[in-house]
């Protein structure tokens, strides 16, 4: 792509990601994308970009490290890994002068940084974004906040006693596609919304091969309760924000039923899940999550009295069936006073079965959204304030996942606690 | 000057509505008939609580029932009416669980309110119940004053009032349900309601449909037939080209025999078939 095509993308994204947030009820509904989308509309120059030391730079921080290079206003000025093939992999993404470190200390001793990138194991989450905290930075981190409930807490009261920015990467929240489709729900398209179904399903064992100078659980770390819920806090996380986002509440109650079904492997998280959400009103999400079976995918169905939303398949469905074009051109001819057979009959039609069902395009993103996450990000550095309710949002997901977590380990209801720090 | 439409398009009796009103100016009219039509489908539905399923709950228990609902009243009146109709060839309390249980096993008295079976069954209104719905549907438009519409239920069946638009009847061609493009038969409608019923071609094996039952042996339907009929009453309309579509051959010539131009029966089981077939078709 070239420089020119790239700066069409970008705008076009922008433009979208604006006539969404536009629509009525938005500005309440996505203020961080609203933030994010007018500092990115502004077409800031890379001249003083948010200097940004990256902590963790696996697969995922690497792929942020190459978003963030898409950024007008930010730039990669540190990475930082304890495995070194990591490090030494990062390096063909940024620039010659970005120093390495093997201790994430080192870095934030170094100084010349405004800011952190954390994409380290969940368990890392909460000592990272302290020391950082401490040493004065602003931290953008990985989904989900932390392993514990406790921590995702104290992550928020401490963004705030240090007076610097906290964001979580959750990127549905900057996608217009998942904008346009809260806009269209917002405006009653698909009527009362009543149920969610998001599902997770992936036909593999989510497990890395480890090389010889690496442990099982330094590269497979998601598949151990020390340092991950597993499916829960690395994929149900973005879900459930996106459930909370659209039934504009957080859950009441949540229960659910895990197990090691398949991969017998000597993992420790569940590598089936499934959970019932229930919400005010009697609405409810209904979550499932496996590794054995692919057909459904990752997908919300958000469903309302008067139609359905599926914003991953980027299609919208209408309760209120197709017309019958027979009549429908009986109608047209009549109209310009032509009298014509109409043809029509045979068996009752049926509605058709949802998986065929065509639906309507909602749009569909080209431009990756993390790179307008790390603007809105660079935003709120520079002007010293969060992206507003995107905080709230995020730790809403994670108690979310990590109580889901708690239901099925004791195989009981949980409700929502009531000792959440305020935000 | 075009003619000024109206259209109320929405999903009832399991499958979708619509309701084309000519001449302007009747939106009430065209809401009311909808509302009639939700009316019969709320009280003659099987697939959630309804009158019917209380009816069926109470029938199956050996139970008299007292019924306080109108509308299912009434089509139980209309159902006595097109069961004599046809023979007993529609019959709606048949059903293969119950072995030869049918109509003539239920006791209703239109004065009292009051149903009863000498043995357990239940009813299902399909094949009957569109029919039924458009008819509630034209009375209240009728009564609006509405001279010209067309109105279909699931495309199977369909009811005009008064002629089209354009003057002289509403023509309709039905298409053969298994070759594309050709037609079975082409029709004009004034003040009538048209039923198709077919055992094959698109939709017959919709996971929702259910099964043609004859009620003389409690078999299913299998061969490959489709039937029409017209008649100024949907309900006898569907009634009627139900009962041509299970009917054996002797039940079919005097089914037909009954309203010659305004039923047909196909039988497409050699198909490879033709267009306009009246050749095709069991005359009386």
């Amino acid at each position: 792509m070239t420089d020119k095509d790239f700066d069409l993308t970008r705008r076009s994204f922008i433009d979208r990601v604006m006539m969404a947030t536009a629509g009525a009820g938005m500005a309440a509904a996505a203020p961080w994308a609203v933030s994010a989308a007018s500092a990115a509309g502004a077409d800031p120059v890379k001249t003083n970009p948010v200097r940004l030391g990256v902590i963790g730079t696996g697969d995922r921080g690497r792929t942020l490290i190459q978003n963030i290079a898409k950024t007008r206003n930010c730039t990669v000025v540190s990475i930082c890994d304890t495995y070194a093939p990591n490090l030494a992999k990062a390096r063909q993404w940024v620039g010659p002068t970005t120093r390495s470190f093997s201790d994430h200390r080192a870095m934030l001793d170094a100084g010349g940084i405004d800011a952190v990138v954390i994409a380290t194991p969940l368990n890392m989450h909460a000592r990272h974004t302290f020391d950082a905290f401490d040493a004065g930075l602003h931290v953008w981190c990985e989904k989900a906040m932390a392993r514990t409930i406790a921590d995702c807490g104290a992550m928020v009261a401490r963004s705030k006693t240090a007076n610097r920015v906290l964001q979580i990467g959750h990127q549905r929240m900057f996608h217009p596609t998942y904008l346009n489709a809260l806009m269209r729900a917002k405006a009653g398209e698909i009527g009362s919304l009543t149920q969610i179904r998001a599902s997770w399903h992936r036909n593999n064992a989510w497990r890395r091969a480890v090389p010889a100078d690496a442990t099982d659980r330094q590269i497979n770390w998601r598949l151990y309760r020390d340092s991950s819920a597993g499916l829960m806090t690395e994929l149900a996380t973005h879900q459930l924000q996106v459930g909370n986002w659209f039934f504009d509440a957080a859950p009441t109650r949540v229960i659910g039923s895990g197990s090691i079904c398949f991969w017998k492997d000597g993992r420790e998280v569940y590598d089936h899940v499934a959970l019932i959400y229930e919400y005010a009103g009697g609405r409810k999400l209904i979550y499932t999550s496996l590794l054995n079976n692919a057909r459904y995918g990752c997908e919300e169905q958000i469903q309302g009295s008067k139609g359905t939303i599926e914003p991953e398949l980027g299609r919208i469905y209408q309760e209120v069936p197709a017309k019958v074009l027979a009549l429908q051109r009986m109608q047209k001819d009549v109209a310009r006073g032509h009298k014509r057979t109409v043809p029509i009959g045979g068996a009752t039609w049926f509605p058709e079965l949802p998986v065929t069902t065509p639906g309507e395009s909602l749009g569909w993103g080209e431009y990756d959204e993390t790179m307008l996450q790390f603007e809105g990000f660079g935003a709120a550095v520079r002007a010293g304030k969060p992206l507003p309710g995107l905080l709230r949002q995020a730790y809403q997901a994670s108690v979310a996942s990590l109580l889901g977590e708690q239901a099925m380990d004791r195989g009981e209801a949980m409700t929502w606690p009531t000792n959440l720090v305020a935000i | 000057m075009s003619i000024a439409a109206q259209v109320e398009r929405f999903v009832a009796m399991g499958t979708r509505v619509e309701l084309h009103v000519f001449g302007g100016g009747f939106a009430d009219a065209l809401v009311a008939a909808r509302r009639a039509i939700e009316d019969v489908d709320d009280a003659l539905t099987i697939h959630r609580p309804s009158p019917t399923t209380a009816v069926n709950e109470g029938m199956l228990a050996g139970r008299e029932v007292a019924i306080d609902d109108p509308v299912l009243i009434e089509a139980l009146i209309a159902i006595e009416a097109v069961h004599a109709l046809t023979d007993g060839l529609f019959d709606p309390a048949v059903d293969n669980r119950f072995g030869g249980a049918g109509w003539a096993d239920v006791v209703f008295d239109p004065r009292t309110a009051r149903i009863a079976a000498t043995r357990p069954l239940a009813l299902d209104f399909g094949g009957f119940g569109k029919g039924f719905a458009l008819d509630r549907a034209c009375a209240v438009l009728r009564d609006a004053g509405i001279v010209c519409a067309c109105l279909s239920a699931g495309e199977s069946s369909l009811a005009v009032i008064g002629e089209h638009p354009l003057g002289g009847g509403w023509p309709f061609a039905i298409p053969h349900p298994l070759v594309g493009d050709a037609v079975l038969v082409e029709l004009e409608l004034v003040d009538e309601a048209l039923s198709i019923s077919t055992t094959v071609g698109a939709g017959t094996h919709a996971p929702e449909r259910a099964a043609m039952i004859r009620p003389s042996d409690g078999a299913i339907v299998t061969a490959a037939r489709c039937a029409v009929a017209i008649d100024r009453s949907g309900g006898r309309a569907e009634a009627l080209s139900t009962a041509l579509l299970v009917a054996d051959d002797d039940c079919a010539r005097r089914l037909l025999g009954g309203g010659p131009a305004r039923r047909f029966l196909y039988d497409l089981s050699q198909e490879a078939a033709p267009t306009v077939d009246v050749a095709r078709m069991h005359a009386a």
